[in-house]
């Protein structure tokens, strides 16, 4: 039978043998996460950027590489679902985006700062994570609408499909929060488009669709697109 | 009690036991909050509950770790507190600094880092403190000159604590690295050196309590917390599957955690075991019931729980959702709760010389909290499934997602409102005992 004194060697061995094969295999990881994260694209704005989200605590609602909260989204390949532009409109106004939802954190960021914050989710999506997160693998095979049911002869522009698509469908496909923008042509005129988009709550006060502050030729390239939409 | 400084455990409980009033606070907060009532955003977001619920817990952990040491070591060592003066200065500084950090958290100051949220200017703070404590402990135990196995360990759990926190103290611009090094903090520690404090309290409790010899005790309070190293410092690897570190993690994590949970069945086995062999003789029941509670809620939520998504392709899928909270809560319930509520237990009526363990209000705190927690587990367990099915594996939006589970935020709130009342009578149960009396110092008891 087993003495005290055997089994006082067997915590002390088992606990010196195990703890040095874990340094042995920390010093190796070590020289092999450089590549896995892509250290040569770790930039002064990605370093940044984890800094702010370390400041602001963003752990405390979201999950990064599945760590953190689970209040909010994963955010490991926001970038890829969301784009770039988009998360940087969102981080601008929270709220504007998701409007009678569960409530982020309204942030006073520079425009700079949310460049730093963009670049370090950027970075993190190319992160090499063994396949976190997976792609979802009992998805219906979600009928697509085709993107030319609407009749539309100007071409669809590539900002209706990074920021608005979050908020509005077209024939079947995006979001939710705004009505689907089939056949608004028929709706509203090019003028009252193009007043809209300049500023919705001047429009209609209280409307949950928000400013985005569209540059003169997106708007315009914008609203002849919706005005074909018939 | 033996020895009239065993007293100074008094504060440290008495501080365990408002931290831990307080957590179940935020814990509210934060549930309605996923409830869709987030009233409070403004004032106290869900970042600011959050990290304040995790650091309470931390706390009045730590706290209750070292009331049980002041009033176990003295007992053990056979001779008083080296300083009792020290050890009260220790404890006030110990809630110095917790107030400063809760306070702190409500106005952003903070490292967004779970777990480890506590700036870096208070972290050196509690690093002193706690050397401050490791010293008075470990000078009990040499000048007394009796060196038991149960104090040795948990001498050792206690100091590699405090060593173990300092690789949380490093700043580091990648968040690969940042999250490699917060888990040498937190999965050591709960996987680890903390099971070393858990064996020694439930090996001294079951020594007491059941009167089964100490030698044999012993014996096995070794082999377990041997199987704990065997398996759960390669077992932290189960943190590194999926945050850019290399491959073979994924197998030797999935094999060693995997046999963690042997470590924590051996605990329940034991516990169980030595409360038979002694035929549960002793007249406070209760304690006894938080011992042998301790050793089996542990198996429940770490070794069981644990298990459930330790291995890579299950946690591929839940890791990063409500899974986790499910398996957190038991965990730390039955084994770091339960253990300092059972040393508290046997404490109290030993220090004040009030016998108050044969009632109805410890007894129904045991298994009304308990049941609670249970509920609790219960509630999490289902919203994470339901979660990671609609979420990860059919890709539904998040928050689309988030408001199909809501109504098992609903669940959780009753049974937390069960733990609640448990938890109340628990702490009717301590107020009723008083403070420590003098006449409860007799150098011959046990
Ligand atoms: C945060 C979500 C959101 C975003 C982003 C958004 N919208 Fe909207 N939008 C709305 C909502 C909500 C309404 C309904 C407004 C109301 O009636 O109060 C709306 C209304 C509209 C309307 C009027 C539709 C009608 O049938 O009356 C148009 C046109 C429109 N949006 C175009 C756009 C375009 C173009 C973009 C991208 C530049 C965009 N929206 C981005 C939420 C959004
Ligand atoms: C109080 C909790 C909270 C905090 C703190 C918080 N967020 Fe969020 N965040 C949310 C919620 C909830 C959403 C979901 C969208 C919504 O309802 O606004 C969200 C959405 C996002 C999204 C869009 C994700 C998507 O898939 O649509 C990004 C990007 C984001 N947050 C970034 C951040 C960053 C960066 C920080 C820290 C500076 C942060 N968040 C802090 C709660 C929070
Ligand atoms: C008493 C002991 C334990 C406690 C207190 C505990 C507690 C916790 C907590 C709080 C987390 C979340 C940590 C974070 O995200 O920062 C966690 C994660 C985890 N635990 Fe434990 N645990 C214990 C034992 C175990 C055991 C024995 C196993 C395995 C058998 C296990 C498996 C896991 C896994 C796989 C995760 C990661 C979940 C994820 O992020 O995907 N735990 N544990
Ligand atoms: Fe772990």
């Amino acid at each position: 039978m087993l003495s005290k004194s055997q089994a006082r060697w067997f915590f002390v061995g088992g606990t010196a043998f195990f703890g040095a094969i874990f340094i042995f295999l920390t010093v190796d990881s070590l020289r092999e996460i450089p590549a896995r994260q892509n250290q040569d694209q770790m930039t002064a704005a990605v370093v940044r950027g984890k800094h702010i989200w370390d400041r602001n605590n963003c752990m405390g609602c979201h999950t990064i590489l599945g760590e953190g909260a689970y209040y909010a989204p994963e955010l490991t390949r926001v970038v890829e679902r969301r784009g770039k532009e988009w998360i940087a409109v969102f981080l601008r106004d929270p709220a504007a985006m998701f409007p009678g939802q569960r409530r982020m954190v309204q942030y006073d960021f520079s425009p700079e700062e949310i460049q730093d914050l963009v670049a370090f989710l950027e970075w993190i999506g190319r992160i090499d994570t063994n396949g976190f997160p997976p792609q979802p693998d009992l998805a219906p095979a979600t009928v697509v609408a085709s993107r030319s049911t609407s009749a539309s002869t100007a071409a669809r522009p590539a900002y209706f499909d990074t920021i608005c698509v979050a908020c509005h469908s077209v024939g079947g496909a995006g979001g939710s929060v705004g009505p689907a923008l089939d056949g608004v042509g028929n709706r509203l005129t090019a003028a009252e488009l193009d007043r809209w988009l300049e500023d919705p709550p001047a429009v209609k006060p209280g409307t949950a669709m928000p400013n985005l502050h569209l540059p003169d030729a997106t708007r315009s390239e914008l609203v002849s697109w919706l005005a074909s939409l018939k | 009690m033996k020895f009239r400084s065993q007293r100074v455990a008094y504060l440290f409980f008495a501080t365990s036991m408002l931290l831990f009033t307080l957590q179940i606070l935020f814990g509210f907060i934060m549930a309605f909050a996923h409830l869709g009532f987030d009233g409070l955003h403004d004032i106290i977001p869900f970042n600011a509950a959050r990290s304040t619920h995790l650091n309470l817990l931390v706390v009045w952990l730590l706290s209750g770790f070292m009331g049980a040491a002041y009033y176990m070591i003295p007992d053990e060592a056979n001779r008083e507190i080296y300083s009792e003066k020290l050890a009260i200065v220790q404890w006030a500084a110990l809630n110095i600094v917790g107030v400063i950090a809760i306070i702190g958290f409500q106005f952003g100051w903070w490292e967004g880092r779970k777990f480890l949220e506590i700036p870096r200017e208070l972290d050196y703070l509690v690093v002193i403190d706690v050397l401050l404590f490791i010293f008075n402990i470990g000078m009990t135990i040499w000048n007394g000159k009796r060196f038991t196995t149960t104090s040795i360990v948990l001498f050792v759990g206690l100091t590699a604590a405090a060593l173990l926190y300092l690789p949380g103290m490093i700043t580091f611009d990648s968040q690969v690295l940042d999250s490699y090094f917060r888990w040498w903090v937190v999965h050591l520690w709960v996987e680890g050196v903390w099971e070393l404090i858990m064996g020694g309290i439930m090996s001294y409790l079951l020594i007491k309590l059941t009167g089964v010899d100490r030698e044999v005790i012993e014996k096995w309070l070794y082999v377990i917390v041997g199987f704990t190293f065997l398996s759960g410092i390669l077992g932290t690897g189960h943190h590194y599957y999926y945050i850019g570190t290399p491959d073979y993690w994924l197998w030797i994590g999935g094999i060693f955690s995997a046999m963690e949970p042997l470590a924590f069945l051996g605990m329940a086995l034991y516990a169980v075991g030595m409360a038979r062999a002694g035929g549960m003789k002793h007249p406070n029941r209760i304690a006894l019931f938080w011992t042998v509670g301790c050793g089996v809620m542990s198996f429940v939520g770490a070794g069981f729980l644990g298990f459930a998504h330790t291995l890579p392709q299950v946690n591929l899928w839940t890791h990063g959702t409500l899974v986790t909270a499910m398996h957190g809560h038991m965990a730390f319930w039955g084994a770091y709760a339960m253990v300092v509520m059972a040393m508290i237990a046997y404490a109290m009526p030993r220090m004040t010389g009030r016998k108050l363990y044969d009632h109805w209000i410890p007894e129904w705190a045991f298994w009304v909290s308990n049941v609670g927690m249970m509920g609790m587990t219960g509630a999490f367990a289902v919203a994470g499934v339901a979660q990671v099915y609609l979420e990860r594996k059919s890709g539904m939006d998040f928050l689309e997602a988030q408001k199909a589970i809501e109504i098992h935020f609903f669940g959780l709130i009753l049974a937390a409102c069960l733990l609640s009342v448990g938890i109340g009578l628990y702490i009717l149960n301590f107020i009723q005992y008083g403070l420590p009396s003098e006449e409860a110092v007799s150098p011959g008891a046990a």
